[in-house]
C-alpha cells in the first residue's frame, strides 16, 4: 500500500468539503488538519463514507492564551491507514459544539468526558450533562488549566506531618540547614524557579 | 416480573479490576445495563501536565495496570516523533521484546481470568504461575516485576543483562509446548465450551458501530487489522508473525486467538533474539539542561497495538519543559462503556462477567 | 518437679475469662486470616502471584472470600479516589468484627505518587483506621505477605485493635469522612 496517495487522497476530500485552514503533515501516517468549527460534522460525514470508519479519538485541548477551547477529532481508515487529526478552534467563554453522536455513536462517552473535565456543552447528546468518571465534582472542570491540583489537594486532603529529622540517610549531611536547602533546591527543580 | 437491579461489582470477585456495572435484570435476562467507570480516576492527564517531560516517564505505566509497557511505548514513540529523535537500532529490538512479554502476560492473565467467571479455578492458577516467571524475567532486565520505565525517550534505559537470551529461550519452549494444555484446561474443555460457545457475540456490524479494535473486531472483520502489521512502529516490519483472525466472533473464538496470539509473540521473541544487533540502546535527547530539556511545538497522535486493541496517546507540546496536554486513547473506551450499555442487555447475568474478561475491558485505562 | 501438694484452684473472675477465650480467639483467628477481594488500586497486580501457586498465600492459612460479611481482613490495595472511598467505607462498616485492615504501597500513607492529585486522597488512617501499612510501589509478594505476617504479630500482641479505636473515635472518623465525601446525593442514570 502506497501512503503518500493515501495521503493525496485525504487532500482531496478534505479540500472538496471544507476550508483548511492549517494542514500539517505529521509522518506518513498521520496527518492533521485545523478547519473551522462550522465545517467539522461535514468534513467527518466525508471522511467515514470515504472509510475513515472509526473514531479513535475525541478530546479537546485549552489554550487560555488564545481564550479558547481546541476540539480534536482523530479518525483511523484500516484499509488505507492514515490517521486524520481533524482540530476545530471553539470559544473558552460558554463552549458548546454539536454533537457527532449522528455520524459516530461511539463518541457518546467521549463527549461526556470532555464536558465533565473541560466543560464544553455538547447539544445533541442526550446525556452529556451527567457526570461519568468523578462524583459531587465541586470545583470548576479540572483539566482546564486555570485548575490547580495541588492546591485543591491541599485544601481538601490532610497530607501526613513528618517532623524534620524524619530520614537521616548520611552522617554528613545530617544538619538541620543542610537539609533545608536541600529540600528547597529540589522543590527549586520541580517547581522551575517559583518558590 | 418487577425489574430489579443488581451490582456487578466493584467489590466482586468476577469483576476484574475497580469498576461496577450496574444490571437491571428480569429473571435473568438483563434488561438494562451501565458500566460505572471512575473509581480508579486519578487525574492522570492533569498530573502529566505538570510534570517534567523525563518524570513523566516515572508516571506514564500505571495507566493501564495489566500490561505496563505499552504506555511507554507509546508515550515514547509520541515524544520522539517530537523531537524528530532516532532511536539506535538495537533499543527497537529490547523494545519490541519487552512489548510482546508484556503482551504474552496480559493475555496470560486474561486467558487465566476465564476461570474465574466459569468456576475452573485450576487454569487461572497454570496461567498465573507461567505470569509469574515472565516477571520474574522483567525482574532481571529492568529491575522491577510490574512497572518497569525500561523503555525510555530515546531508547531504552539499560542494555539486556548478559546470559538472558537463554533464560527467555528456555522460558519460551517451555510455554509453547504447554500451549495445548491450556487449551485443553480452557477452550477445548467441554465444561466450559458450554458457557462460551455462541455466548456474547459480537458481530461485524457492531464493531464499525462502537469502533472496538484489537482482537474484538480482528474476530469479527476476518481482516488482519493489527497495527502492528498496518503501521508498524519499532521493527514489526523485519519481523514475520501472522494475526490470527475468525469470521465469527463469540466468546470462544476471541480466546481462541489470544491463544493463537500467545504463539506468535514467542515467535517474534525469537525472531528479536536472533536479529539484534550490537550497539548503543540509547540516546540523550539533548535540548537545554539535562532534565529540564524542552520538545518543540507539535500535535502528535501515537498509537500501539495492545493486548486489547488501538491504545495511542496525543500529546501536545507549546515548546515547554513539560507537556501541554496528553489524551489517553484506551483500548477499552468503546467495549467497556458503549459496549455494555448496548449491547449487553438480551444476554444473561452471568455473561456479563464473561463479558469483561473476553472483550478485554481494563478499568484503569477507562478512568484515568 | 511438678508439687503434689493440693493448692486450692485458683478462681478467675469473668474479666480474665474472657481476656482467656480471646486469647483463644486470637489464635485461631489469626491462622485462618480471610481476606476480602476488593482490588482499590494497582498494587492488587501483585495478589494474584501471591495467592497463586508461586507464593500460595494458603500455606498461612489466608484465602480470598467474596463477601465482606466473611472476611476478616479489608485489603486496601493502593490509591483511593473519592468515588472508592466511599465504597471502601461501606464495605468496612458491613464487615464483622473483629476486623483488620491492611494497607498495601505508599499511596495510602501519605499519597505516594498522587500526593497532589485531586480526586485520590492522602491518608487513609483519616478516614478508617489501618492495622499494618506495606510500604513500597509496588510491594512485592515478599513484603505483601511479610505485612500479613506482621498482622498477626499484631494480632497475638494486641496491637491490631483498629477495630477498637474506630469505635471509640466513632465521631472523629464520620467527621472526616464527611468532610470529605460531603452528603450522599446521589442523581445519574446508574441511580435511577
Ligand atoms: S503505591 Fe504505587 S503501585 Fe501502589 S497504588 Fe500507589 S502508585 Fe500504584
Amino acid at each position: 500500500m502506497n501512503s503518500i496517495s493515501n495521503l493525496e487522497a485525504v487532500d482531496n476530500i478534505i479540500n472538496s468539503t471544507g476550508k483548511v485552514i492549517k494542514k500539517e503533515p505529521i509522518s506518513d501516517f498521520q496527518v492533521a488538519y485545523e478547519v473551522n468549527k462550522s465545517d467539522v460534522h461535514q468534513i467527518l460525514t466525508s471522511l467515514k463514507l470515504e472509510g475513515w470508519k472509526q473514531l479513535s479519538y475525541l478530546s479537546a485541548v485549552d489554550w487560555p492564551e488564545e481564550n479558547k477551547f481546541e476540539l480534536v477529532y482523530i479518525l483511523l481508515n484500516w484499509d488505507k491507514p492514515v490517521y486524520i487529526q481533524i482540530r476545530a478552534k471553539i470559544d473558552r467563554e460558554n463552549p458548546s459544539m454539536n454533537s457527532i453522536i449522528p455520524i459516530f455513536p461511539g463518541a457518546k462517552y467521549y463527549e461526556r468526558e470532555a464536558h465533565e473535565f473541560f466543560g464544553i456543552a455538547f447539544p445533541g447528546n442526550p446525556d452529556y450533562k451527567k457526570q461519568l468518571i468523578m462524583e459531587q465534582w465541586d470545583d470548576i472542570p479540572p483539566l482546564r488549566k486555570d485548575f490547580d491540583p495541588r492546591a485543591y489537594s491541599d485544601r481538601k486532603y490532610p497530607s501526613r506531618e513528618y517532623p524534620d529529622n524524619f530520614s537521616k540517610k548520611d552522617k554528613e549531611n545530617e544538619s538541620l540547614e543542610k537539609q533545608a536547602k536541600r529540600r528547597k533546591r529540589a522543590r527549586k527543580l520541580r517547581t522551575g524557579g517559583e518558590e | 416480573m418487577k425489574e430489579m437491579k443488581l451490582f456487578l461489582g466493584p467489590q466482586h470477585p468476577g469483576m476484574h479490576g475497580n469498576a461496577s456495572v450496574h444490571l437491571f435484570v428480569d429473571g435473568d435476562i438483563i434488561k438494562r445495563s451501565y458500566l460505572l467507570p471512575g473509581m480508579l480516576h486519578r487525574g492522570f492527564e492533569k498530573q502529566m501536565e505538570r510534570k517534567l517531560w523525563v518524570n513523566n516517564i516515572a508516571l506514564i505505566p500505571r495507566v493501564c495496570v495489566p500490561e505496563p509497557d505499552i504506555n511507554e511505548m507509546a508515550f515514547a514513540l509520541a515524544t520522539e516523533k517530537l523531537l524528530k529523535l532516532d532511536v539506535p537500532e538495537r533499543a527497537h529490538w529490547i523494545r519490541m521484546i519487552m512489548l510482546e512479554f508484556a503482551r504474552i502476560s496480559a493475555h496470560l492473565m486474561a486467558y487465566g481470568g476465564l476461570g474465574g467467571p466459569t468456576g475452573n479455578y485450576t487454569l487461572m492458577y497454570h496461567a498465573h504461575i507461567d505470569r509469574n516467571l515472565i516477571l520474574d524475567i522483567f525482574e532481571k532486565i529492568s529491575g522491577a516485576r510490574i512497572y518497569h520505565q525500561y523503555i525510555v525517550i530515546g531508547g531504552v534505559r539499560k542494555d539486556l543483562p548478559e546470559g538472558i537470551d537463554e533464560e527467555i529461550n528456555a522460558y519460551l519452549n517451555d510455554l509453547e509446548s504447554r500451549l495445548n494444555e491450556y487449551r485443553d484446561l480452557g477452550i477445548d474443555n467441554p465444561s466450559v465450551v458450554k458457557r462460551i460457545k455462541d455466548t456474547i457475540m459480537l458481530p461485524e456490524a457492531v464493531v464499525w458501530e462502537l469502533g472496538v479494535t484489537g482482537i474484538g473486531m480482528r474476530s469479527a472483520t476476518n481482516k488482519p487489522y493489527d497495527i502492528r502489521k498496518v503501521m508498524p512502529y519499532a521493527r514489526y516490519n523485519q519481523v514475520e508473525f501472522e494475526v490470527p483472525i475468525s469470521d465469527y466472533s463469540d466468546a470462544r473464538s476471541r480466546l481462541d486467538i489470544k491463544i493463537k496470539e500467545v504463539q506468535q509473540s514467542i515467535n517474534i521473541i525469537r525472531q528479536c533474539l536472533d536479529k539484534m544487533p550490537e550497539g548503543e540502546v540509547r540516546v540523550k535527547p539533548s535540548r537545554g539542561q539535562s532534565m529540564r530539556w524542552t520538545v518543540p511545538k507539535g500535535y502528535v497522535y501515537a498509537p500501539v497495538e495492545s493486548s486489547r486493541g488501538e491504545f495511542g496517546y496525543y500529546m501536545v507540546s507549546n515548546g515547554g519543559t513539560t507537556p501541554w496536554r496528553v489524551g489517553v486513547r484506551g483500548a477499552s473506551y468503546p467495549q467497556g462503556l458503549l459496549g455494555i450499555e448496548k449491547y449487553l442487555p438480551g444476554t444473561r447475568i452471568d455473561d456479563a462477567a464473561l463479558w469483561v474478561d473476553t472483550m478485554g475491558i481494563c478499568s484503569p485505562e477507562i478512568d484515568r | 518437679m511438678i508439687s503434689t501438694k493440693y493448692t486450692e484452684k485458683k478462681k478467675f473472675n469473668k474479666q480474665e475469662i474472657d481476656r482467656k477465650w480471646w486469647e483463644v480467639g486470637d489464635y485461631f483467628r489469626r491462622n485462618s486470616l480471610w481476606l476480602l477481594m476488593y482490588c482499590t488500586g494497582c498494587c492488587a497486580i501483585e495478589l494474584p502471584p501471591s495467592m497463586t501457586s508461586a507464593y500460595d498465600m494458603e500455606r498461612l492459612g489466608m484465602g480470598p472470600m467474596a463477601t465482606p460479611r466473611q472476611a476478616d481482613i479489608l485489603l486496601v490495595s493502593g490509591y483511593l479516589s473519592l468515588k472508592t472511598l466511599r465504597r471502601l467505607i461501606y464495605t468496612y462498616e458491613q464487615m464483622s468484627e473483629p476486623r483488620y485492615v491492611v494497607a498495601l504501597g505508599s499511596c495510602p500513607i501519605n499519597g505516594g505518587i498522587y500526593h497532589d492529585s485531586h480526586p485520590v486522597i492522602n491518608q487513609l488512617d483519616q478516614y478508617i483506621p489501618v492495622d499494618t501499612y506495606v510500604a513500597g510501589c509496588m510491594p512485592n509478594p515478599e513484603s505483601v505477605l511479610n505485612g500479613f505476617v506482621d498482622l498477626m504479630e499484631g494480632i497475638k500482641n494486641k496491637t491490631a485493635n483498629g477495630w477498637k479505636k474506630y469505635h471509640k473515635n466513632y465521631d472523629w472518623y464520620k467527621k472526616n469522612q464527611f468532610d470529605v465525601l460531603g452528603e450522599v446525593v446521589i442523581d445519574d442514570e446508574f441511580h435511577q
